[in-house]
């Protein structure tokens, strides 16, 4: 059985590049296989952890819910993007290093994402806010207070804010 | 200088951070095959026959193997009675059948996941189905059918206590309480499915690499399935997604060296690798086992409890696992950290064709507390005693005789422990004793069909392995440098399943050499380059490899004196001994070491809904000595949630041996929207004499008391007693009609 691959021309983590993908091939996939970004995981398969969560154009996408050839012409951040350069952490990285906001760290990367469009959105939350903002990423191991305080902290440092450079 | 006592950021942490850390199901080797294995599906079934030959022709398809290819097909981490592949022309009797869903039957090397999925559905297995063992209550009669048809009946184990006369007990009594209790099974719910590579390394070792919780114990369980010398077999653990008891026995495994081997004799040597989707790893592992106790106790009418009698039934699922030994636990456990001079405990582990069960965080303890604390509870309110002053009354101290037959070592803090947490809550001690805040001080609900309560409840949790479990760990360290030391490596197999190991194992080495963190090397986890340092599970990884570090260290910096470059020292760190209970009486010493912890939750239940929401929790912990804060409140605040979710939320259904929560959409864990609004840690540091600077262990405390605190402050709220859960609010609703309609 031949399987017809879909041309797909994206950005991944600022770089263009062109595949052939399979129509079924979910995005969590082509990102862990085919572009070799192990950092965004699959804790469930559908939907419910989040651990997998990626930005769409910007937006908080679940990666094991979006087909690859959705991506078409679209621009994709995954957790390998966030820091400007290899050597040096975004602030929410280094906010959940300093809070004790991760422990195992196998949620760590999907929640990482679903913060960074949050703040930009509300740079100056409420507890609440926050809560809400997680309610949709599982994680295990910490009990979710850390969680709360390195989005806290985050925030007080200025993630989110409009970089006055711009 | 010292690195102890400070929350020292984690050392993994940039990593996980960045996406670079490797889970085992991130790391790719060139030229892999992949694997999938073909389950059961069926609870109790004989196999009569397995047809692989469309599988084995099918596309891509390296190889298919059965139990036939499998040398000594039982393995398990007390009793060898699990099949690695249940199936015709097994080395052992009776692994032609399969026990629970989850049971193995063959695996499929192919070219890619997909290929292997698709040939697993062209295997052919011929079953005979076996009438099902659900109940293990059932499963305990004596003409019940066999499930393991070698053994002469299904009680895996019987322990029994006899200290004093019970009978003697309840006549002193003036008010006696009988309860039976159910808790539930538990799923361990670790974020990362269970994941692995099998290859040959460069020096012809069968390597697998998997996230476990013990590494030497993986290796040994391979070299005995595959029948191979210890020193052929290799685990390595990269990063670990979580554990919690879940990863303690095997699951990808046998499997992966099992594959890697067989192509090897085919003469195809090519890495092999697997990952479990959430079904496989919720139907695949075992679960926290589910209890019965029928509970008796009695007391006088100034709150001394003088008798207890307690019947336990656990059910063990399909294997044993780790079973009799968490029922080691809650025999001991079961009539709580109190001194009453009459005890009678039969407590049964059961086979059924339920999922087995296994160790997960607590390991019998919060079972068992379930049932002790909600008897003094119990006790206390129908004395009309505060359940402080009741506890105050009856907790054991320093020379207190357990329910078998010894003292806890020295010293016993639980007393101190109660009390912190009761003070922080607002109970005051008088003239009279204890008294528990005024109800005012709970606040007031928005709305009138809102209620709140308080209560208390208390734990105690052996620091290590039990019962005459060998119990020991393994250090090197290497202090490098000319006049002065550069370098210090440490070798350490301790397994970092989130925790924070590491960090601690770097914290303790900079400390006992006498150096800054900062030059601390680290190698870890790998059965080749690190000796056995023993199992993350049972709070023990601080307080066995902190000895074991110190002493090592000691030695290698005596070296380091004379002149040694470089100066190495490999040293094992063994505990005072345990025994296990007398077969007759229950006597044992049972454990070297212990954690001692005390909470009180503030609820509040809809009574309309049913809904139980979680105000506060405080939880004050004897952890010995804080080597990292930071990661101890970590602990605490994760273990509070867990067990929140045990007590609240997680309904693992399983019907007819099937398993009808298969996915985390169906099996609800909490999020952060179901936490207590708030959780206070209140940090205890009363030394434990032989703990490294005093630590205890605690990463399993904070979990023990949470549900009967829960049940405690429930009935605070309303006036009613839940003796099952999870309290999720259906449950919840009908006992409140219930009640209210009677």
């Amino acid at each position: 059985m031949k399987k017809t691959l879909h041309p797909i021309k994206i950005t991944v983590n600022g770089i263009e590049s062109t595949h052939a993908v399979e129509p079924r091939l979910l995005l969590s996939d082509f990102l862990r296989q085919d572009m070799e970004l192990t950092g965004t995981h699959v804790g469930c398969e559908h939907g419910v952890c989040g651990a997998c969560t990626v930005l769409l154009d910007g937006e908080a996408v679940r990666s094991c819910l979006t087909f690859a050839v959705q991506i078409d012409g679209h621009q994709i951040t995954t957790v390998e993007g966030l820091g400007s350069n290899p050597d040096e952490l975004h602030p929410l990285q280094q906010a959940f290093w300093d809070a004790h906001g991760l422990q195992c760290g196998f949620c760590t990367a999907g929640i990482l994402m679903t913060i960074i469009p949050f703040l930009e959105a509300n740079p100056h939350p409420s507890e609440e806010k926050i809560r809400e903002a997680l309610s949709g990423n599982l994680c295990r191991c910490t009990g979710y207070q850390n969680i709360v305080d390195a989005v806290k902290l985050a925030a007080e440092r200025g993630v989110g804010q409009p970089n006055p450079d711009d | 200088m010292t690195a102890i006592g400070k929350s020292v950021p984690r050392v993994d942490a940039h990593g996980k951070v960045t996406g670079e850390t490797l889970y085992p199901g991130d790391i790719n080797l060139p030229n892999q095959a992949y694997l999938k294995i073909l389950f059961a599906g069926r609870p109790h079934a004989i196999i009569k026959r397995i047809d692989t030959e469309n599988a084995a022709a099918s596309r891509g398809v390296l190889a298919v193997l059965t139990a036939k290819d499998v040398a000594i097909n039982g393995y398990g981490l007390i009793y060898p009675d699990q099949p690695v592949l249940c199936g015709p022309g097994s080395s052992r009797r009776f692994a032609d059948r399969v026990r629970f869903i989850g049971d193995q039957v063959a695996v499929v090397i192919a070219e890619s996941e997909e290929l292997a999925t698709r040939a697993t559905k062209l295997i052919k297995v011929d079953y005979e189905d076996l009438p099902l063992l659900t109940d293990p209550i059932e499963a305990m009669k004596n003409d019940s059918l066999l499930i393991h048809p070698d053994r002469e009946d299904n009680i895996l184990r019987h322990n029994k206590i006899r200290k004093g006369d019970v009978e003697a007990g309840f006549s002193q009594a003036d008010v006696i309480i009988e309860a039976e209790y159910k808790t539930p099974v538990q799923e361990h719910a670790y974020l990362q499915p269970e994941a692995g590579l099998g290859y040959i390394d460069e020096e012809g070792r069968i390597t697998v690499q998997v996230a476990g919780q013990w590494t030497h114990e993986d290796q040994e369980a391979i070299a005995l399935a595959l029948n191979l010398p210890i020193h052929r077999v290799r685990i390595i653990y990269p990063a670990i997604g979580g554990a919690f008891g879940g990863r303690e026995d095997m699951s990808v495994q046998i499997i992966l060296a099992l594959a890697a081997i067989k192509l090897h004799e085919r003469g195809i040597d090519r890495p092999v690798k697997i990952i479990w989707s959430r079904e496989e790893s919720i139907v695949g592992h075992h679960k926290r086992h589910a209890f019965i106790f029928r509970s008796k106790w009695g007391a006088t009418n100034d709150g001394k409890i003088t008798a207890a009698e307690v019947e336990v039934i656990q059910d063990g699922g399909a294997y044993a696992c780790t079973s009799t030994k968490v029922l080691g636990n809650a025999t001991l456990m079961c009539v709580g950290p109190y001194e009453i001079a009459n005890v009678s405990v039969d407590a049964y582990s059961v086979y059924t064709n339920n999922l087995p069960g296994g160790a997960f965080r607590g390991f019998g303890g919060p079972q068992a507390a379930f049932a002790a604390e909600c008897q003094i509870n119990k006790l206390a309110h129908a004395l009309g005693i505060d359940p402080v002053e009741m506890r105050m009354r009856n907790l054991l101290r320093d020379g207190s005789l357990t329910a078998v037959g010894t003292p806890l070592p020295e010293v016993v803090t639980i007393d101190r422990v109660v009390a912190a947490s009761a003070e922080m809550a607002g109970w005051e001690k008088g003239p009279e004793g204890w008294s528990s805040p005024p109800a005012e001080s709970l606040g007031s609900p928005a709305e009138k069909y809102l209620k709140r309560g308080i209560g208390i409840a208390c734990g105690f949790k052996n620091i290590g392995f039990s019962f005459g479990h060998p119990e020991k760990c393994t250090t090197s360290i290497e202090l490098l440098g000319g006049s002065e030391i550069e370098r210090v490596i440490v070798y350490q197999a301790g397994a970092d399943v989130g925790q924070g190991a590491h960090t601690v194992i770097a914290q303790m080495t900079a400390d006992a050499v006498g150096v800054p963190l900062e030059m601390v090397e680290m190698v870890l986890s790998d059965t080749a380059k690190t000796e056995d340092s023993g199992s993350a599970s049972a709070s023990r990884l601080t307080y066995m490899t902190g000895n074991s570090i110190r002493g090592a260290a000691a030695e290698a910096l005596m070296h380091w004196r004379a002149e040694d470059r470089p100066a190495k020292a490999t040293f094992t760190y063994t505990p005072s001994a345990t025994t296990d209970f007398d077969s007759s009486t229950g006597y044992s010493t049972p454990n070297f070491a212990y954690g001692y912890v005390s909470e009180v939750a503030t609820v509040e239940v809809d009574m309309e809904t049913g809904h139980v929401r979680l105000l506060k929790v405080i939880c004050a912990d004897d952890v010995g000595k804080a080597i990292n804060m930071q990661q101890i409140v970590g602990q605490i605040e994760g273990g509070i949630v867990q067990a929140a979710g045990y007590a609240l939320m997680e309904n693992f259904i399983q019907e007819n041996g099937q398993v009808a929560t298969q996915h985390l959409s169906t099996y609800l864990i909490p999020t952060v929207l179901d936490i207590p609004e708030e959780v206070e840690s209140v940090v205890l540091e009363f030394a434990e004499p032989n703990g490294p600077w005093g630590v205890r262990g605690m990463a399993e405390m904070p979990y023990i008391p949470l549900a009967p605190v829960v049940v405690a402050a429930l009935h605070d709220a309303t006036g009613i007693w839940f003796d099952e859960f999870p309290l999720i609010p259906e449950r919840v609703l009908l006992k409140l009609q219930e009640e209210k309609g009677t």
